[in-house]
């Protein structure tokens, strides 16, 4: 084993510098009975992990010099509509859904619902600063929603999730879908047939939901409900 | 997708509760345990010998969800792998969403180490768990030397008992008298000195971990009048003490002791059972003496280790965790106060030293076994230790690059006339 003539202490492995003060140490300086297993290294050496998030550095990079140049090229040749503005909330609107599923990447189903929950405010958003056309509410809203359910259903399927796993998602996906009724009943839909089949079928999903699985969402929601 | 199965599972119990809160990649809130054996560990043995653990260890197949209120800990159908050791010391085992084990079992030569969440279990209970796995391990690898007369790990408790939260079982509901408590926790509150240093490169830990024998160890602590325990805290209080700039020594060098409650009240849990104390001391102008030193740290956990001052911190713990109130917070914001929370406890001490004790195995695998040792991830320089049979492993975990207090501490000891021998992951 080596030796430390500073610290005065005994080093495992083969280090060519004392771990305490840095000195460098002298030839191999055996002590009575020490074995092989002791000049073997103790720790395996573990190479730097390669940088992370290059990826996601390239595509800040972009996003912002777009925003740049587009604001840039606005200033030198005005236009009527502010076209740079809506370039930043499309790339907001990008990165907000993007960071939900990378953060989220781990639990499908609550990816599923976090998606379903920025779209309804994104379309609500958009539909507002593009001058209210009511597009959002007549066919963005109760769409997503019943794709969020089908998405749910397909996905739990192929990827063989159990039940307690997507249970309380599908829930709430199947009381989001509710939502579109107050569309009709305030009459804030001009359009009304994409709502009435949204509604009619979250009825059906969560029909099907309490008639399969009542047990199941009982004892989910003990478990993640409990206080 | 027509599975049934009723899944079981358990909440966190009152020391459990900050760790997912409080957990960064800077301190991931994950201990390690090892095991040196003479001889190089057999990957798949291993694997068998936990294969066999796993079936009296239920609690360990558990993974941490996120609740409204509350995480809470869902037995799942996971089986966990042994791999050759290839991360860096203590790296993050927990990842919010992820549906994985909280531990993770691997060997790296002669070794067989277990990496555990904090809020699965503490060292105690992380530690009868790798006893049970070296056992069942040097069965299957020397059972045919035994002939006959296998040894048993006499400390094995129900199955059923590894599942209690102690912390419930001995909640009394009645408030003690506050005001001896009151008292600590203003003093608590003091600023204490911060180690600084130069961070090493990906949060990575630096291990510093001095192996020698306990006999003439515990000869030094009695040569200075006291224990074990409270000469290391006091000999690290000095040597913190030592690499202080002077211009920051108007602050106290405050050390933050675990104490396992398992000693003070009855309980075979394998889950978190502990709370922690702090001892502190202020050097004020450079000079000091360490006996001085000893004697603050010494009367420090005489008065902290009754067992009616301890009972009154365990029904105030848990009527603060049974308020109304504070149960109906949400999740998410109860993390946010445990952070807040945690960073100004954590403005209160300096590094922390913790010890595990004298571990145990049965005589006739003594042959086998080197030495155990245990580390933690560290925010700030660290201490943890334990011994085996005559080895004591006393380990430092940094994030910094420094090495002036481990030098100053070792050095001591050698200067002491013990001999020391030191293995590093530098």
């Amino acid at each position: 084993m080596q030796y430390c003539n500073y610290c005065k202490i005994y080093i495992r492995g083969k280090k060519n510098k004392c771990v305490l003060c840095g000195n460098s140490i002298p030839a191999a300086h055996n002590k009575e009975g020490s074995s092989e297993d002791e000049s073997k290294e103790a720790y395996p050496a573990i190479p730097p992990s390669f940088q992370r998030h290059l990826a996601l550095r390239i595509m800040v990079f972009i996003s912002l010099t777009v925003v740049v140049i587009s604001f840039t090229a606005y200033l030198m040749f005005p236009t009527d509509i502010n076209w740079p503005l809506l370039i930043v909330y499309g790339l907001a609107s990008t990165w907000l859904s993007l960071l939900a599923i990378v953060k989220k990447r781990h639990n499908i189903p609550k990816t599923i619902i976090w998606q379903v929950v920025i779209m309804t405010l994104l379309s609500l958003f958009w539909d507002w600063q593009t001058g209210w056309m009511g597009w959002s509410v007549d066919y963005v809203i109760p769409i997503t929603y019943v794709a969020a359910m089908l998405v749910m259903y397909v996905t739990a399927r192929i990827m063989r999730l159990s039940v307690r796993d997507y249970i309380t998602y599908a829930l709430l996906d199947g009381i989001f879908g509710i939502i579109p009724v107050a569309f009709i009943l305030f009459d804030w839909a001009r359009v009304t047939f994409p709502s009435i089949i949204c509604a009619a079928s979250s009825l059906v999903f969560l029909a099907a939901i309490f008639i399969f699985h009542g047990e199941s969402i009982k004892a989910e929601l003990n478990k993640r409900m409990h206080i | 997708m027509t599975q049934r199965k009723r899944v079981e599972w358990a909440r966190l119990d009152n020391a459990s509760k900050i760790f997912p809160a409080v957990r960064s990649s800077k301190d991931t809130k994950v201990f390690r345990l090892s095991c040196e054996l003479t001889e190089d560990v057999d990957e798949v043995l291993l694997q068998n010998a936990l294969d066999l653990t796993m079936e009296s260890f239920p609690l360990f197949r558990s993974v941490l969800r996120q609740g409204v209120f509350w995480y809470y800990l869902e037995i799942s159908d996971l089986i966990p792998t042994v791999e050759k050791e290839s991360n860096p010391i203590c790296s993050p085992i927990y990842f919010g969403d992820k549906r994985n084990l909280l531990f993770r079992i691997f060997y790296f030569h002669n070794r067989i180490s277990i990496e555990i969440f904090h809020a699965l279990t503490d060292g105690i209970g992380a530690l009868t768990f790798l006893q049970s796995l070296v056992y069942e391990y040097l069965l299957l690898k020397h059972g045919e030397e035994f002939s006959g007369a296998m040894p048993t790990l006499d400390y094995r408790s129900p199955v059923s008992s590894k599942m209690d939260d102690s912390f419930e079982k001995h909640f009394t509901g009645i408030k003690g008298p506050g005001q001896s408590i009151n008292k600590q926790t203003r003093k608590g509150s003091e600023k204490a000195y911060h180690i600084k240093g130069v961070k090493l490169d990906e949060n990575r830990t630096k291990l510093i971990e001095g192996s020698m024998s306990v006999s003439s160890l515990l000869d030094l602590s009695h040569k200075y009048n006291t224990t074990l325990t409270v000469f290391l805290a006091s000999l690290l209080l000095c040597s913190i003490h030592e690499e202080m700039a002077l211009k920051r020594r108007k602050y106290p060098v405050v050390l933050s002791v675990p104490v396992d409650l398992r000693h003070f009240f009855r309980s075979a849990t394998s889950r978190n059972f502990f709370f922690t104390m702090k001892v502190g001391y202020h050097f004020k102008n450079g000079a000091y003496d360490l006996n001085d030193v000893i004697d603050t740290v010494s009367k420090a956990f005489t008065d902290n280790l009754t067992e009616e001052y301890l009972r009154n911190r365990l029904d105030r713990l848990m009527s603060l965790e049974r308020n109304p109130f504070i149960r109906l917070i949400p999740l998410p914001l109860k993390d946010l106060f445990l952070r807040i929370a945690s960073k100004i406890k954590d403005g209160g001490i300096s590094s922390s030293i913790s010890n595990l004790g004298k571990i145990s195995m049965p005589a006739d695998l003594e042959p086998f076994i080197r030495q155990f040792s245990v580390c933690v991830s560290a925010p700030r320089p660290q201490v943890t230790m334990g011994s085996y049979k005559d080895r004591a492993v006393i380990s430092f975990t940094s994030p910094f690059r420094e090495t002036d207090i481990q030098r100053a501490f070792f050095r001591f000891l050698a200067k002491e006339g013990i001999e020391v021998e030191i293995s590093s992951n530098d």
